[in-house]
Formats: structure tokens, C-alpha cells, sequence
């Protein structure tokens, strides 16, 4: 009987959330097209998303659970293999107690994988040690815009930044991150807005820039307080919303007062005219918006840089209207929704603190069970603790710490320290080449869940074939393995079941069902069954009352550049690839378009280096070296490189400086010191 | 919308065909579907909420290398099956400049030809708004003319030259415009080549980059606009086919999807000897 039908469903890639068919006859995927009525892609796709059904048929996939036996993987059955997870997992939490074990989600999963995973992690194993990679990407926008605002999400919808006045993007490369977001900016700067981009590097935005301001990597809080200290100075500030709906303006507007135009030029490197004009255009704007990402983020002031942001908004009134607010952009499909159901140590779904005694009482009741009230461990802190043998085994679920951790060769030691480590994925990622056993899932085209958009959107994600060989849906994996641990509070027919119970537990789900989420989606906060999800935050009121200016002093980076380290690293992604690559480097036509990485080196470096364009380079740091061609550009501004962080054969990561953050542990992977030796092709040492 | 409904029913009850092509409503969004049963006919739709048609849903693209229409796919699996579809104007001109180059088999497929109403061929800025088998809706006049396009010539060709720099620039390379195109099927794309493009560069290389894909299709594009539809940055695509396809109009009088038995003419070499795709 022929078959031939479009399953509409939600780009694996940005947190965009595109949405688009795949084309699916006689139960064989033959292709895909975009959807024209989605309220993001609007039938429109990146290189990226009009690709992402091809690697569902690489010969790379994992079929069955692979266990290594004398240094070399062999295939064996799901139970064997489960059985074997669960006899080490018990062992362990009798052995040395259940935080002797770590667990990394994924934010490439459904919610209601998230949820599960977390519930696992929590409920059966009994350790709060359950993070994944939001931390490596935007946890310092989860504490700071909560310390600011009250929630920690973008305020705005993608689609309102057409209407802003003036966009100010800041370390977000919008147009190869992004790209079905940088439509919307485009759109705006076509119309009226003005676009101000502040950024150390040139990105594609910046050719249609009014301001292209380029900061000294790590100085953000600086030139942020420079553009308060202008608005201040010249009276632009919305008096009227500092004092109806914030609190801490006076202590704020002390702080900024000596980052004056020519201070701010001379720690930033920004001159002081183009500042002042920026500052401006900014707060003259009716509606402006701020649009960032991780160069905003990955810093050991991330948290300070965030605040920062939020405060430039609330002193222009900027927040709780269509087309302003604090629009981070978070960078996997489903890094929002992973975050919102809890895959973080200190928190339950919808951002509830497992400190909180009464919070923890309700999961008891409702999981039946006891839970730890003791705050769990982060992604660093996890593999730090492996390598110091405190951490015996981790469970990994999509995830590749082995590429996006910062400091890879401190990444494997600390993996290859555990006793035991078991990774489940579509791949035989870095990650899963170490492990003890791997456990084959299903991918997006294969199973039905739900992935929250950067704009807080929940969408769908649904089946269109049969999971590829033995793999299997990481929702019932996580099922299969906790019932055979015992627990019964795992019985779940499909994942509208595991959402029911999603938005029983979760006050800013609690009106998410799977019928209700149609055409548009439903965007959080959606409190109950009738109401209709809510595009912008903090109509009104913030989230927690009054919004919280912070009085911020700037920083240096954890590692500045000196005499043996001379240059600034700068890490980041590229339009025609994904994070790690395990997906886009599985697919043809972009590998054609970018095969391996390089370091951009601007001119007057690469002079002084005496290297020339394609030729071989070896990067050093403090922690590690890599080879890998140069790329002699204008792009990067004299004192910094750049390179992209997807490739494992010259893999950025090597280089990055864990430093952390004091409050968000998140890695300082924007400011690194390096130097560069120019060397023969062989990869020896110095 | 219920002729069409209902006509498909006749055509499936009858065994005049197998099964129909077109489009569903499911979910609150419309996505090309096989008919096979007369109760699935329900969700049968013509018209796509946002006013815009759907048009050549029968396109799939596994990848570029292997770019075959649905209906070809269709044929493969079922090669004794015949293939009712539901066609639009542009459709039906897509199906028949496909037919002349070998990628699909009139004879096994029959279309349910609709006209488009007098919005939706504004919309579209069509041509030719109707199939020229119609079996529902009456035929509305073409647009005789296209503000775009009169816009466009009366600026000074500097101007020209610079509006069309400045669109380009934009561009950041998804490659949809190439993906979405009825016409565009060929399995070692000239786009992609390291000869021609310079490959992993963003803003593509301009205008060489898009340049391959006009001249390439100027003698096979039916108009539909489908690549400018797909475009995530606005870049006017249909504007630059229009003007395109009138010169292949002038120069050879030639007019892409009207007729299968008329040749292509960049498909000819001088001597008129028909060459081999």
C-alpha cells in the first residue's frame, strides 16, 4: 500500500525552532521541506535546517549497545547491557553513596527526556549531580536575568525584533548562529531600526551596522557601564520606569559614574565618539533590543556581564514591551527546555530549588521517594571531581564533553579516571570512544516529544520513521533502566504522559498539553489550561516584583595575554556547523563547504608570526597545543585569534581556560592567552 | 474547495487513478499528502492559511545528489500505479518542464487542474494563474505587469547595479532557493563547486554564487517564486526570473512549461541538434 505523507516537526539544531516536514514515503525518509506557516522559519530554513534529516541515515549510527572488552567495542543485547548499567549503578551507591555518581543530560533531547533523566537522576540514583551543557553556554544568563528580572529567559519573541527601533547585538554572531533569527534583524534594519553590533570580531552583521564597536575581548561590564554613564550623563534615562518598577538605580548610577567615555576607551578599546553616539541611538530608541549570546556568557564575569545587559534595559525602560527586552540566544534546539525541566543540580523543573524544603516535599510525595537536599555538582566541577576520584561513573545522554568541555586534555583524564562510564547517543562520539558501554538511541526523526525555542516556545517533536536498527528512544531507555532499578514511578505510555506530568509538577507548564500546542506553539510562563502562553516577560512587574539594578565594577579575564602568551584566543561556531559536529560533519554538502578548522589571525599578527595564508600553525596555551591551517583576516582585530570550536582534529577546546565563574560555573571559553609557532605539518612537540 | 474534494473522490472511487497528491491540513498546518482512501479526502485542502499556495509540494530532497520529485519516486516503487495531483498553474508548468527532461512520466500521472483566485495570483505575482487543463475554478487574467519589476527598470543601470549588490550581500548561503526550485536537479550543482564558488565563504561569493544558478535555470524557471519565497533574508528573486525569462521570451522565443513538446532551447546546440541532459 503506497504511503506518502509530511510530518511536521522541529529543526534538531539553534534554538530558533524552526519548524519543517519530512518527507516521509513507504516509511523511508526521503527528504524534507520547510513550512511556510511556522511562526519562525515562515517556509524558510538555514543550510544547517535544510540538511538536518541527512544524518539520520548515516552509516555511522549506532544499532546496538556496544560494550568494550579488551580495548575494543563489541555488540550486545539491550538487556545484557542494561542489566550490567544497573548492577554498576547499584554498586556504586552502596559502595561510596549515590554522589559518587554524575549524569549529564542533553540538551539535544526532548523535555520530557530532560524531565525523565533528571527524575532518575534524582528520584532512583538519589544525588542531585544531574547538569548538561547549558552550563558551558548560558548559565550565566539563568542566574543573572533571574538576579535582575526574576526569570532567566529571553524576554521576547524572535519575530518582534522586526519591529525594534535599534538592535544592540553583542557577542552573538546572530547571522551563522542564528540564522532564521538575524531574518527578523535584517527585516527591522531594512525598515527603521538602527543596529548597533559590539563585538571584537567582524561577523557578517557588522556590513550593515550603524555602529560596529570592537571591544577588547573580556570588557563587557566596562563598555556597558560606559553606555550607562552616557545616558546618565545626558539625562536619556526612563525616569519614570527606574523608580515605578526597579530597585538599587542610585548605587548603579554611582558605580558607572567614573566609566566616562575616555576611561571606558581606554580599558575597552572603543573610541570614545563612536560610544557616546551608540549610547545614544540606543537609549533614544522607542523600542530597543538587546540580542546576545555567548560572548556575552562565557566569561568568569558572565554573570556580571548578563546584569549588565539587564540593567542598560531596565534604565531605558526597555523590558516588558513588544520588541525591546534582553533577548539571550540560546544555541541548542532544546538548551531552553532542558533547563526549564531541571537538568540542573540545584533546581527541579520550572527552575524549583531543591534547597527549598517544601519544594522537596512535593517531588517526595509526588515521586515517592526521599530526595537529597544537598546541591549537586556541575559539568566542570563533575569531571574535576572524576579526575580527582570522587566521581566513579557517570551516565552521559547526548553529550560530548570530549570536544565542548574547555580543556580537553583534562576532560579525558577525568573521564578515563572513572570506573565506569556509559554514554548513550546517535553516535560513537569523542565521548562515547571512552566509555564502557554505549547505548544506541533514536534521533529526532525517530521518536515524539516536545523541545522548548530560545523564545520560550514549546513545539513539537514527532516521529516520522521507525527508530534506525535496535536504537531506541532515550525517553525509554531512561524508562527501561529505572524500572529495572526497582522503581515503579516510570510507567508512562508515551511522552504526552510524561508532559501531564510535566505540568503537574511545573507552575510555568502547568497549561501544556500535548493538543494544546499547535500552529504557534505555547510559550512559557502558560500557568493553566486556558491561557495563551506569553510572548514578552514582565508586563507589568518583573517576574519578581521590582527589577534589581546591580552596581558592577569591571573585571579582567581570568587569563590575560603577557610576553610568552602574547595573543587573546576567542572561541566560537561558524554557519556551516553545529557544536561538536557529530551531526554537521555527517553531512555532505557541509563538509564540502568547511572540511577542518582554522585560526584566524589578523594581517599585522600574521606578519609578525611570518605565516601565510593555509599554512600550518601550531597554537599553544598553558594547557595544551594544536596544529591547524591559518586564515589571514581582517575579521579579528590585531591581539586576538579566533577559532571555531567543531573540530576534533584541531579542536579549540585543547586551548580554553576552565576558569570558572563564581556564581554560574560557566568556563571562561571567550578569553584564553595563546601564542602561535609556525612549524612544519608534523605535529611534534616544542 | 468541495468540487476538488469531490472530484478526487470520483477519481478514486472509479480507479481512474491510484491515488491523489495534494495537499492535507493536519495540526493547524498543510503539507503535501497521498491520498489513497476517499475518507482521508477530508483533510483534502487547496488553500494555505497564510493566503500563500503551496506550490510544488512534489519536489523532495534527500540530497542534492539524489533530487528526485515525488511523482519520479512514486513511479520507482510503483511503476504500474497512476498518480492524480492536484495542480496550480505553476504546478502544472513545473510538471511538464520536468516531463521534457526526463524526471517525471506524464503518462502515469493525471492532474486535477485549479485556478488560482484574482488575490492569490496577486500574491504570487503569477503569469499565468491556472493550469491549462482545468478542472475547478475559473481562469483569472494574468498580471499584466509587476511593480517590482517596473520599479527596478526605471532606476539607472548604476543603480541597478548597486541594488543588486546590496541584496546579494545579504545572502547566507542556505542554499534554498536552489533546494526549493522545482527545476533544479542536477546531482553535481555547479553551486557547489570550489571552481566556480569559493566554498565556506559568508556572504557567498558575489555575484558568481547566485550568477550560476540564474544563467543555469534561465530557460527552465516556470516563475513560482517558490526560491524567493524560501529566501530567510528577502533577497527578490522572482523580481531578477521575471526579467530573465522575458529575455529567453525575446531572444528565443521560448517559454518554459507551456508546451512538453517544445524545446528547451539552451538544451539545443547551434545547429539545433538536440543534446542529451
Amino acid at each position: 500500500m503506497m504511503k506518502y505523507e509530511n510530518v511536521l516537526t522541529t529543526c534538531p539544531y539553534c534554538g530558533a525552532g524552526c519548524n519543517f516536514y519530512l518527507q516521509v514515503l513507504d516509511g523511508e525518509l526521503i527528504g524534507m521541506l520547510p513550512c511556510k506557516s511556522h511562526v519562525v522559519s515562515q517556509g524558510k530554513l538555514c543550510i544547517k535546517g535544510w540538511n538536518a534529516h541527512e544524518f539520520v541515515y548515516s552509516k555511522d549510527r549506532l544499532t546496538k549497545p556496544l560494550i568494550k572488552r579488551d580495548g575494543a567495542f563489541v555488540a550486545i543485547s539491550w538487556g545484557e547491557a542494561l542489566d550490567i548499567i544497573v548492577t554498576k549503578f547499584k554498586e556504586y551507591v552502596k559502595k561510596y553513596g549515590p554522589d559518587s555518581i554524575g549524569v549529564l543530560s542533553s540538551a539535544k533531547c526532548t523535555n520530557e527526556e530532560n524531565y525523565l533523566m533528571m527524575k532518575f537522576t534524582r528520584g532512583v540514583l538519589g544525588t542531585n549531580n544531574v547538569d548538561h551543557c547549558a552550563r558551558l553556554c548560558h548559565a550565566s544568563t539563568v542566574v543573572g536575568l533571574v538576579a535582575s528580572f526574576g526569570s532567566g529567559a529571553m524576554t521576547n519573541s524572535i519575530g518582534e525584533l522586526e519591529n525594534s527601533d535599534c538592535i544592540l547585538v553583542t557577542g552573538s554572531n546572530t547571522t551563522e548562529q542564528h540564522p532564521l533569527v538575524v531574518r527578523y534583524i535584517m527585516r527591522a534594519k531594512e525598515k527603521v531600526s538602527k543596529l548597533i553590533v559590539v563585538d571584537p570580531r567582524a561577523i557578517p552583521l557588522t556590513r550593515f551596522a550603524d555602529f560596529h564597536l570592537r571591544q577588547r575581548p573580556g570588557t563587557d561590564v566596562a563598555w556597558i557601564n560606559g553606555f550607562m554613564n552616557v545616558i546618565i550623563n545626558e539625562g536619556l534615562e526612563d525616569r519614570k520606569f527606574i523608580e515605578e518598577r526597579t530597585e538599587g538605580f542610585e548605587e548603579m548610577a554611582k558605580t558607572v559614574r567614573k566609566y566616562t567615555p575616555g576611561y571606558v576607551e581606554n580599558v575597552t578599546g572603543i573610541p570614545k565618539e563612536d560610544l557616546i553616539e551608540a549610547a545614544r541611538t540606543y537609549a533614544k530608541a522607542d523600542r530597543a533590543s538587546i540580542v546576545y549570546s555567548m560572548g556575552i556568557t562565557q566569561h568568569t564575569t558572565g554573570v556580571n556581564n548578563v546584569r549588565s545587559c539587564a540593567n542598560l534595559a531596565m534604565l531605558t525602560g526597555n523590558v516588558g514591551k513588544p520588541s525591546t527586552g534582553v533577548n539571550p540566544l540560546r544555541g541548542q534546539v532544546n538548551v531552553q527546555g532542558a533547563c526549564d525541566l531541571g537538568a540542573l543540580p540545584n533546581v527541579y523543573c520550572g527552575y524549583q530549588s531543591v534547597t527549598d524544603e517544601k519544594i522537596r516535599e512535593k517531588f517526595e510525595k509526588a515521586w515517592k521517594t526521599k530526595l537529597s537536599a544537598k546541591l549537586g555538582l556541575t559539568v566542570v566541577e563533575m569531571i574535576n571531581e572524576a579526575y580527582d576520584g570522587n566521581i566513579k561513573m557517570m551516565y552521559i545522554m547526548g553529550e560530548n564533553p570530549m570536544l565542548s568541555d574547555p580543556d580537553i586534555n583534562h576532560v579525558r583524564e577525568g573521564l578515563k579516571n572513572l570506573e565506569f562510564l556509559v554514554v548513550q547517543d546517535i553516535f560513537l562520539t569523542e565521548t562515547a570512544q571512552i566509555a564502557d558501554i554505549v547505548l544506541p538511541a533514536a534521533s529526532f526523526a525517530e521518536k515524539e516529544g516536545t523541545f522548548t525555542a530560545t523564545d520560550r516556545r514549546v513545539q513539537m517533536v514527532r516521529k516520522a520513521i521507525e527508530p534506525i536498527g535496535e536504537s531506541r528512544p532515550d525517553w525509554q531507555i531512561i524508562c527501561d533502566l529505572s524500572r529495572r532499578m526497582g522503581s515503579r514511578e516510570f510507567e508512562y505510555s508515551s511522552p504526552a504522559d510524561v508532559m501531564d506530568e510535566i505540568a503537574s509538577l511545573t507552575p510555568i507548564y502547568r497549561g501544556i498539553v500535548y493538543e494544546r500546542i499547535k500552529e504557534t506553539g505555547l510559550q512559557w510562563p502558560c500557568p493553566s489550561r486556558d491561557h495563551p502562553g506569553t510572548p514578552f516577560l514582565h508586563k507589568g512587574s518583573f517576574s519578581k516584583g521590582k527589577g534589581n539594578f546591580a552596581a558592577l565594577e569591571f573585571k579582567e579575564s581570568a587569563e590575560l595575554p603577557d610576553e610568552v602568551y602574547p595573543l587573546i584566543l576567542t572561541t566560537g561556531r561558524i554557519m556551516f556547523h553545529f557544536h561538536t559536529g557529530t551531526m554537521t560533519r555527517r553531512t555532505e554538502i557541509l563538509n564540502r563547504e568547511v572540511p577542518t578548522g582554522y585560526v584566524e589571525i589578523n594581517p599585522i599578527d600574521a606578519e609578525k608570526i611570518d605565516v601565510a595564508e593555509g599554512e600550518p600553525v601550531l597554537v599553544q596555551s598553558r594547557r595544551g597545543e594544536i596544529n591547524i591551517k591559518a586564515l589571514i583576516t581582517e575579521r579579528v582585530p590585531e591581539g586576538v585569534i579566533f577559532i571555531p570550536f567543531h573540530f576534533a582534529e584541531c579542536a579549540a577546546n585543547v586551548l580554553t581556560n576552565p576558569a570558572l565563574d563564581p556564581v554560574a560555573k560557566i568556563p571562561e571559553l571567550k578569553v584564553a592567552a595563546v601564542r602561535i609557532r609556525t612549524r612544519p605539518l608534523s605535529p611534534n612537540k616544542d | 474547495m468541495e468540487e476538488v474534494r469531490s472530484l478526487a473522490k470520483s477519481w478514486l472511487e472509479s480507479r481512474k487513478v491510484d491515488a491523489i497528491l495534494g495537499l492535507r491540513e493536519k495540526n493547524g498546518h498543510i503539507a503535501p499528502h497521498l491520498f489513497t482512501e476517499t475518507n482521508e479526502l477530508e483533510s483534502l485542502t487547496i488553500l494555505s492559511h497564510i493566503g500563500e499556495i503551496n506550490s510544488k509540494y512534489f519536489s523532495s530532497n534527500r540530497s542534492q545528489r539524489y533530487k528526485k520529485n515525488v511523482l519520479f519516486l512514486l513511479e520507482q516503487n510503483y511503476p504500474n500505479a497512476k498518480i492524480g495531483i492536484v495542480a496550480r498553474g505553476c504546478d502544472e508548468r513545473a510538471l511538464i518542464e520536468l516531463a521534457k527532461r526526463d524526471q517525471l512520466n506524464l503518462e502515469k500521472i493525471e492532474i486535477l487542474g485549479v485556478a488560482c483566485t484574482k488575490e492569490e495570483a496577486m500574491n504570487c505575482r503569477c503569469p499565468k494563474p491556472y493550469p491549462t487543463k482545468l478542472d475547478v475554478g475559473k481562469r483569472v487574467e494574468k498580471n499584466s505587469s509587476d511593480m517590482n519589476v517596473e520599479a527596478l527598470l526605471k532606476k539607472s543601470l548604476p543603480e541597478r547595479f548597486s541594488f543588486w549588490k546590496y541584496e546579494l550581500s545579504k545572502c547566507i548561503k542556505c542554499y534554498g532557493c536552489r533546494n526549493v526550485c522545482p527545476l533544479c536537479f542536477c546531482e553535481d550543482c555547479e553551486m557547489e563547486q570550489d571552481l566556480w564558488v569559493k566554498v565556506g565563504q559568508l556572504p557567498s561569493e558575489i555575484p558568481t554564487f547566485h550568477f550560476i544558478r540564474w544563467y543555469h535555470i534561465a530557460d527552465r524557471c516556470i516563475e513560482c517564486g517558490e526560491c524567493e519565497k524560501a529566501c530567510p533574508v528577502d533577497i527578490p528573486l522572482l523580481t531578477i526570473f521575471k526579467l530573465l525569462r522575458t529575455d529567453i521570451k525575446e531572444l528565443f522565443d521560448y517559454e518554459a512549461g507551456l508546451d512538453v513538446k517544445q524545446e528547451a532551447p539552451l538544451l539545443t546546440t547551434l545547429d539545433e541538434t538536440p543534446l542529451k541532459e
